[in-house]
């Protein structure tokens, strides 16, 4: 703070004021006020002000910040705006001593200014009129300015000063007659039996002012403290509504409501004695709040209950504040605190025990966070705070009980990096969920990883599978191939899958093989099958590399016979494939040998084959090669019926109408048979 | 509006208009111009519940695949990833966020994590520094989508190989968000039962989401009164049989992907005079398939071998129809026949669409090859030879037919003798391994892990009595006006849709000997209802059944439930496959 010219000691007064949202010093010395910011200091005149001041004594900003006022030496009072830079107005009190306080009171309705001064024993309202009010104070007293009026302490008695709203004055003002006053006449003198009851409801209608008067009643009974005058004026209401169509009727229940929730509050127990404006400004959020944080559960959850307030909003928060204040009392047990915050919360919707756990957590109670957690049915709520508090393994099984995989994975990398690897292992074992989860995470990302997690498991079979694809997939050389294969097949044998070691050992032996032909006989062999090894000797014209591969490998002879026939038939080399069909007898028959020929469109081979097709293939061998009649002649022979229909079904009509007659006549013999 | 999905006893539309809002919201959150990069994957499903239309108007001037490096030059002020959580695709995103920050403009970035937001994957990007880019990060719970009348979809390809083959239940819990998502939706469904393990799971993750949610406490009348979730693997014979629905062949022979087919364009060439052949298109025909179109409504559930009367009777009607025009001798009814000219054009249409699918389907059906492949499936499933080798599969595997449809038929084969002998195993094995190459010993061994393929254990093969005790087997089938279930595979009677019928007649108190020879827990569970919202059934009403496959579900599968949910007269099941 910059330095005050002329100040030797404490300033006589002094305030905080605010202009264009900044706050600065308002200070007195002597007869000089000076404005201080943070950097600079400058000394200001209000203007208008009355000559003769030698020092400032009181000063006050109003509760809006807007206005100032200033009480000198000589009992005059100066106010104007806080900017300094207008008078408002100015007064002579003509009271020299110092007084004690000096606020501003507010006027919501006139907007009027007043200013209130406080000496010992008496109290001094004044502002533009030229006369002050003044009362007479029994006891010492404090002022506090307030939204809508000021409020005064002393020891025995609290008071408050405020401007009399509108409605209430209409009503109360001697000899009113307002709408609102004659109403609340007409109700009494109902009470009371009595006709003028009428009569003044009448006057109220000819004028056709019912509504307004019963909207003033309403109104009056907001301003009222004392419950008899609230419920006096509230009845007035309700019986002029009774001459009312259509008044709607929420601005008279929405006042039962707040008198009720105010005159809660106002009781000494509770003792927040807030106008009904106050009420207003403030809104029932706040005033729940206000009565959570003085721990007043109950009240705030009755007011919750009989505003039928959303539970989230409501009755939910305030039993979640309750909770969160339950958790700090250290000296109740974990067990206990537990216990009662789930006997009161049960699964009240809304209620977020992870929240409360949290601040359970924040206390240093991690037990009892745990516990509470158990209480917290959302997995995505529980399990990080179960991980921030290092309970791993316990956020792990909730996470698996959730099913929500995401939620899995999170836990698991935590783990990962927070255990040592064999720990993070042996964890993953009891979890079969996991476990399976991070294979899957480590095959996309850690491969070597995944390899240790099947060691660890004796998992040979995948040990196995894993060395596989890594032969395909990393390996380069055909040595490291060959390598990467002898150890799958190790493991296979350690896996007891005795039949993938020894296909695996063929395949090694398949690949040394293949790569000792590319060297000889140029061209591709690497990585084809073996029956398309075979395939590919054949069609190179090496059948007997390739005869002795096939016997080397084992291939069974039906399969091969349809190799070399698919390969020869290919090559489109009749004579070969001649001379193979005679090489024994065919374990597949000679009707392959008629169907690849005609696929190749030799018909002329396919019919050599055609004669040696066995009786049960003989008629589509003959149909294949387009010999309808003898085709039918076979079907005859045979007696059967589906082949009659079949060859039937190949005859065309004008080239095979003998044929197809003679197969009619045939059926129509075994018909009658 | 999707009109076809509120053909059925459930307005889907609900859902779909759901789900669109959802996304409409997110994309407004994002205020500006806007391109968005798709994860492929996501581009299939995403076309079923939003047109690029409805994208537009909410200002995405761009789309792109996502792609490493750097992102194709946009201008406009968002940038929104629409992706799966994947860590792999995580690293591309940082990839293109990084490259686009140095060139120029700052944009916001965006990221729409379809269908669930991942920790993991937010901390990879924190761990790539890119995290603090993404204005918006959030989730887009697009889990069940709409595709008829009376099927949802996950469309999660790879389900039952994460379920069975990697024991991964992400697709699981996703499963369980969606059902609770239809819960919100259309009421919380009073029974649910189940068959298998990962039915069990998903069962009791929604009984834990249920706890989780209270406070939101559901107040809509159910609309589904049963829920039905059957593992995949306690009938893996299903899926193995070629299914013989004309909606079946068109997936066996060109897959159906997300509702579409790509189908050869030669036979829809617009026939046009005088253009010789000239320029025929090359690129596929693409068609989507649903009921929104009458004709395939029609045929789609029949056997293959009833709708081509089907078609040659609609070819009459239709082409009557347009002789109409010849009667047409007022102004007033030309008009009217004018008026209906756009609705029979379209029907032509279809027809000629549809004639040409059955023709090359036929192509394929009445090859002869086809046929004694059906013939070693029909005599396995009726449980002829199971337990020696078969020639047919020798032959196939010594031809080097295609591996899936050996594989399949091994598999079959293995499921219908309870596992295959060992030595019939081994040597099949040996076999695929000589003709396919070595490397296929993973292929073998991932089938054997997920029970396709496996040897007998135990020595007793249970098929029979499965098969007996459930009708799987059935000689007489009517294909053109079935009486059963079995027409979908000609015979075989599948044994989902079997287990889903006893279920609702008598109760599947009666087979609980077969329930203990499948595999898994089956289980029944109630959530309790509010005296409001309980339904009293009117007489004659039917129950909803909302039948969900974990692991995917076949075409005729669809097909036979459809079947007997019409034989139920309005006792519409819905099914949803993943």
């Amino acid at each position: 703070m910059p330095e005050v010219p002329g100040l030797q000691s404490a300033p006589s007064c002094w305030t905080t004021v605010c202009q264009d949202r900044v706050a600065h010093i308002l200070l007195a010395v002597g007869p000089d006020l000076y404005l201080l910011d943070h950097a600079a200091c400058s000394a200001v005149i209000p203007p208008g002000l009355a000559p003769g001041v030698s020092s400032f004594l009181q000063m006050a900003v109003s509760f809006t910040y807007r206005h100032l006022a200033l009480f000198t030496d000589t009992g005059y009072i100066w106010m104007g705006t806080a900017s300094l830079k207008e008078k408002l107005c100015e007064f002579n009190c003509n009271i020299r001593a110092p007084p004690k306080q000096m606020v501003w009171c507010s006027r919501p309705r006139s907007k009027e200014r007043a200013v209130v001064v406080g000496w010992e024993r008496r109290l001094m309202v004044v502002g533009d009129a030229p006369e002050g009010i003044q009362f007479v104070l029994d006891e010492d007293s404090y002022l506090v300015p307030e939204l809508d009026g000021v409020r005064i302490f002393s020891r025995s008695t609290h008071e408050f000063l405020h401007e009399v709203p509108v409605a209430s004055e209409e009503i109360f003002k001697i000899a009113s007659m307002a709408p609102g006053a004659l109403l609340l006449e007409a109700q009494k003198e109902y009470e009371k039996e009595s006709q003028k009851a009428d009569e003044y409801l009448r006057e109220i209608q000819e004028l056709g002012q019912l509504p307004q008067a019963v909207q003033q009643c309403i109104e009056a009974a907001g301003h009222e403290h004392w419950p008899d005058m609230q419920k006096s004026l509230l009845r007035a209401a309700s019986f002029g509504k009774c001459f009312l169509d259509r008044f709607p009727p929420d601005s008279f229940v929405r006042m039962c409501q707040d008198l009720r929730v105010l005159n809660a509050i106002r009781d000494y127990h509770i003792g927040i004695p807030l106008t009904y404006s106050q009420y207003k400004q403030l809104t029932i959020q706040v005033l729940l709040d206000r009565l959570v944080l003085r721990r007043l559960y109950p009240l705030a959850i009755q007011i919750c209950e009989y505003l039928r307030l959303p539970e989230v909003q409501g009755v939910s928060r305030i039993l979640a504040h309750w909770a969160c204040y339950k958790v700090q009392q250290k000296d109740v047990s974990d067990e206990d605190v537990a216990r009662a915050i789930n006997q009161k919360l049960g699964d009240t919707p809304g209620v977020s025990y992870s929240d409360i756990a949290a601040r359970a957590y924040g206390c240093g109670r991690t037990e009892l966070a745990i516990k509470l957690l158990e209480y917290e049915p959302r997995s995505g709520e529980q399990v990080p705070l179960l991980l921030k508090m290092k309970r791993s393994k316990l956020a792990l099984s909730k996470a698996i009980e959730s099913g929500d995989t995401d939620l899995v994975f999170t836990v698991l990398l935590h783990l990962k990096n927070e255990l040592n690897r064999g720990d993070f292992f042996m964890t993953l074992r009891n979890q079969p969920m996991a476990l399976s989860l991070y294979r899957q995470f480590c095959k996309h990302q850690e491969l070597e990883t995944l390899k240790d997690l099947y060691n660890q498991d004796d998992n040979h079979q995948e040990l196995g599978s894993f060395h596989i694809r890594a032969s395909y997939a990393a390996e380069e050389r055909i040595e490291g191939r060959v390598a990467a294969l002898q150890t799958a097949a190790d493991a296979f044998y350690k896996a007891k899958n005795e039949f993938a070691a020894k296909a695996t050992e063929d395949q090694m032996r398949l690949l040394r093989l293949q790569r000792r032909l590319e060297d000889e006989l140029g061209g591709r062999f690497l990585d084809l099958s073996l029956h398309d090894t075979v395939t590919t000797l054949i069609l190179s014209g090496q059948n007997k590399r390739a005869e002795q591969l096939a016997r080397d490998f084992r291939i069974p002879d039906k399969r091969l016979w349809w190799l070399k026939l698919t390969a020869l038939a290919d090559l489109e080399d009749w004579e070969e494939l001649e001379k193979f069909s005679k090489s024994k007898k065919s374990p597949i028959g000679y009707l392959p040998f008629v169907e690849i020929c005609m696929k190749q469109h030799n018909k002329y081979e396919a019919k050599k084959y055609a004669s040696r097709v066995g009786p049960e293939q003989k008629v589509k061998a003959l149909l294949l090669v387009g010999d309808v009649a003898q085709a039918a002649d076979v079907a005859i022979e045979h007696r059967s019926e589906a082949e009659m229909s079949l060859v039937l079904s190949h005859c065309t009509g004008a080239t095979d109408g003998a044929t197809a007659d003679k197969i009619q006549r045939a059926r129509a013999q075994a018909q009658k048979k | 509006m999707a009109t076809h999905l509120s053909y059925g006893r459930v307005n889907l539309n609900v859902l779909r208009e759901a789900v669109r809002r959802e996304l409409r919201e997110f994309l407004d959150k994002c205020a500006g111009s806007k391109a968005i990069v798709w994860d492929e994957y996501l581009t299939g499903p995403f076309g079923l519940i939003a047109q690029y239309s409805l994208l537009k108007e909410h200002e995405v001037e761009k789309m792109f695949t996502l792609k490493g490096s750097r992102l194709p030059a946009a201008d406009v002020k968002n940038i929104i990833f629409v992706v799966r959580p994947r860590l792999e695709l995580m690293d591309i995103i940082s990839e293109n966020v990084l490259s686009e920050d140095r060139r120029g403009p700052a944009r916001d970035f965006h990221i729409l994590f379809v269908p669930r937001r991942s920790l993991l994957c937010e901390q990879r990007l924190k761990d790539l520094g890119v995290l603090g880019s993404f204005i918006h990060r959030e989730e887009y719970s697009l889990d069940l989508i709409p595709f008829d009348g009376d099927l949802l979809s996950m469309e999660s390809e790879g389900a039952f190989k994460e379920c069975y083959l990697e024991s991964d239940q992400t697709s699981l819990y996703h499963a369980a968000k969606g059902l609770m998502t239809l819960q919100a939706l259309y009421g919380t469904i009073p029974q649910i039962f189940g068959k298998g393990e990962c039915a069990r799971q998903v069962a009791n993750m929604m009984i834990r989401m249920k706890r989780e949610f209270t406070g939101s406490q559901n107040s809509i009348f159910p609309v589904f009164d049963n829920l039905l979730l059957l593992d995949r693997n306690v009938d893996l014979l299903t899926p193995l049989a070629t299914q013989l629905t004309y909606e079946g062949l068109i997936d066996e022979i060109y897959g159906i992907q997300n509702s579409y087919v790509k189908l050869p364009p030669e036979k829809f060439a617009p026939k046009k005079q005088g253009d010789g052949g000239k320029d025929l298109p090359t690129e596929a025909k693409k068609l989507q398939l649903n009921s929104a179109e009458e004709l395939y409504a029609e045929i789609r559930d029949k056997n293959f071998n009833a709708v081509g009367s089907v078609l040659s009777k609609k070819a009459k009607v239709i082409s009557a129809a347009f002789e109409e025009r010849h009667n047409a001798k007022t102004v007033g009814e030309i008009k009217q026949f004018v008026s209906q000219l756009p609705h029979m054009q379209a029907a032509r249409g279809s027809l000629a669409n549809h004639t040409s699918i059955a023709e090359l389907i036929k192509d394929v059906t009445t090859s002869e090859d086809f046929f004694d492949k059906l013939t070693v499936e029909q005599e396995f499933m009726s449980g002829i030879d199971t337990d020696k080798v078969n020639s047919y599969i020798e032959d196939c595997i010594a031809q080097k037919h295609p591996l899936i449809k050996v594989l399949r038929l091994v598999c079959l084969q293995s499921v219908c003798n309870s596992g295959l002998k060992q030595k019939v195993l081994d040597y099949y094995k040996r076999e695929i391994l000589q003709t396919y190459g070595y490397e296929h010993i993973l292929t073998l061994h991932n089938l054997e892990k997920t029970g396709l393929l496996k040897p007998q254990t135990g020595g007793r093969n249970t098929y029979p009595t499965i098969r007996k005790t459930l009708r799987l087997w059935m000689d007489d089938v009517n294909e053109q006006n079935p009486t059963d279930i079995s027409y979908v595979y000609s015979g075989y009677a599948p044994l989902s849709v079997r287990l889903a019928q006893l279920l609702s007649r008598p109760g599947w108190r009666s087979i609980e000997e077969v329930l203990r020879i499948l595999p898994g827990p089956h289980f029944e569970e109630r959530q309790p209802l509010p005296t409001g919202l309980q339904k009293k059934r009117q007489p004659g009403e039917n129950r909803v059944t909302l039948i969900f496959f974990l692991g995917g579900v076949t075409f005729a599968e669809i097909a036979a439930l459809r079947f007997l949910s019409q034989l139920e007269d309005g006792g519409r099941s819905k099914e949803t496959y993943r």
